[in-house]
């Protein structure tokens, strides 16, 4: 262990050494065989910014734009010149030959912090009182079924079995759109205000308070079926976005790839505007900032005339899996932009990102900030 | 590039045979993978260095169990680029920039 804090290594010599005795080779052809390869990498990056070796991994050039930064030794403001960035990208094999020492360690589920650490406004919660609560006057409904003065909730009866069925798949689905819904709510009361206070805090309280309010209602219709058939009917039609109807599953044939038009930015417009009129939903702005990242440096900054790629989304209520990793990946891109100029943000569109696709979160785990992850990850 | 066309390359500036070029290369891959595997690190002049980093144990939320997990530890590789490969690559492919 101590040997990994350390982060111990092996000289050049050693490797070569230990390459030579294994392929029976002098040290010289070795070290020659060695450097024909990394120039073979090196001219291969540079002809097509890609070189993959096969069991081993892959070489990368990645374009970083031109961005803002500080001299740290003058404190003066500079800009940063756009430029590539080599990266290495190990495959399976070495990933998991690395990775061994803890392979066999699993996740493990802390049953004690289950509810303990849920915050009271977590909208999955409220979702799931709501969701109980349907069931409720199901069974309170057979009592007073023989009372042919309550036809609608004879009604709605089937409806709310078939939903209850679905629930939990859909529960989850409920509770990612509350969040995606709240969280961009609040980036973009951070965007247009540029605070220097934390508005965040206000609003959570006002989404708890929100849901206390929903929540009592539907307690309290437990006599009456009718009037609760009414309140479940509209409690999912609160949370946003609603569900459109009994086919709101995803699509398990998904397109892997969005097709893109071409859009005219005419003055006046923003990346929340073109997202609300050209894809239905304005939440999903981060998608176009990220296929248009060479062209918008800020994504605040929108220049009149220009073009952008705009995706078509077939439903923006019911994003394929595809699309939310898209989705979210734009908001990892807005979370690095945001590291360098607006670092008190950057958390909020970390936690979009895992709102989106927390597998695309796990995945980038690695090159995001400790405490942002920590705060990405609570929910 | 293909496997094939970097064995083809390799024999052809090392004048070695494909045979045993496929053998070196395999090699090479066997020495870095060991030593990424027992943790530790080497510097290739040239191309760069590896190392491994060792993320520590953390606690996420999983959505579908309903629960907060235990990440266990992970050990990744990392590879930092020599200057001087930083350097030459720095503008390729964006001479307009």
């Amino acid at each position: 262990m101590w040997a990994e804090i350390m982060s111990e290594k092996i000289t050049f010599k050693e490797l070569v050494e230990k390459i030579a005795e294994q392929s029976q080779q002098s040290y010289s052809s070795t070290n020659n065989f060695i450097q024909e390869l990394v120039e073979i990498i090196e001219s291969g990056l540079s002809e097509s910014g890609s070189v993959k070796i096969s069991g081993f991994g892959k070489f990368e050039l990645r374009w970083m734009k031109e961005r803002p930064g500080i001299n740290p030794q003058t404190g003066e403001e500079i800009t940063i010149p756009g430029q590539n960035k080599v990266v290495f990208k190990p495959y399976k094999a070495l990933r998991q030959k690395v990775n061994k020492p803890y392979s066999k360690m699993s996740a493990q589920i802390l049953e004690g912090e289950l509810q303990a650490q849920k915050k009271p406004s977590e909208e999955d919660e409220s979702l799931e009182d709501i969701l109980i609560e349907r069931e409720s006057p199901i069974q309170s409904h057979t009592d007073s079924v023989k009372d042919d003065e309550k036809p609608l909730a004879l009604d709605n009866q089937a409806n709310l079995t078939k939903e209850v069925d679905k629930s939990s798949s859909m529960k989850w689905s409920y509770a990612a759109a509350a969040i995606i819904v709240l969280l961009a709510f609040m980036i973009m009361i951070f965007l247009m205000q540029q605070p220097s206070e934390q508005p965040s805090e206000p609003a959570l309280s006002e989404q708890t308070e929100q849901h206390e309010e929903l929540d009592s209602p539907v307690t309290d219709t437990e006599e009456d079926p009718a009037a609760a058939a009414d309140q479940t009917e509209d409690a999912p039609a609160d949370a946003p976005p609603p569900p459109a109807d009994e086919e709101a599953v995803p699509d398990e044939d998904s397109p892997q790839e969005l097709e893109l038009i071409s859009h005219n930015v005419s003055p006046g417009e923003s990346l929340w505007t073109i997202a609300e009129s050209q894809l239905g939903n304005p939440y999903l702005w981060p998608l176009i900032y990220y296929l248009n990242q060479d062209l918008l440096d800020n994504p605040n900054q929108l220049f009149a005339d220009g073009n952008l790629e705009i995706p078509t989304i077939s439903d923006p209520e019911n994003l394929t899996d595809f699309e939310q990793e898209q989705v979210a990946l734009g908001y990892f891109s807005l979370y690095q932009w945001a590291q360098t100029n607006a670092p008190d943000e950057a958390r909020y569109f970390l936690w979009a990102v895992g709102a989106f696709s927390l597998d695309l979160l796990e995945e980038r785990a690695s090159e995001v900030d400790a405490e942002d992850l920590q705060f990405a990850t609570q929910r | 590039m293909k496997k094939k066309q970097l064995i083809d390359k390799l024999s052809e500036e090392t004048g070695m045979s494909k045979t045993r070029t496929e053998e070196m290369l395999s090699n090479t891959k066997n020495a870095l993978t060991d030593t990424l595997s027992d943790g530790k690190g080497v510097s290739i002049p040239d191309l760069g260095t590896f190392s491994t980093k060792t993320n520590e144990v953390r606690k996420i939320y999983n959505p579908h169990h309903e629960a907060y997990m235990m990440v266990p530890p992970k050990r990744i590789v990392e590879f930092s680029p020599s200057s001087g490969l930083k350097e030459k690559l720095k503008f390729v492919g964006r001479d307009n920039e």
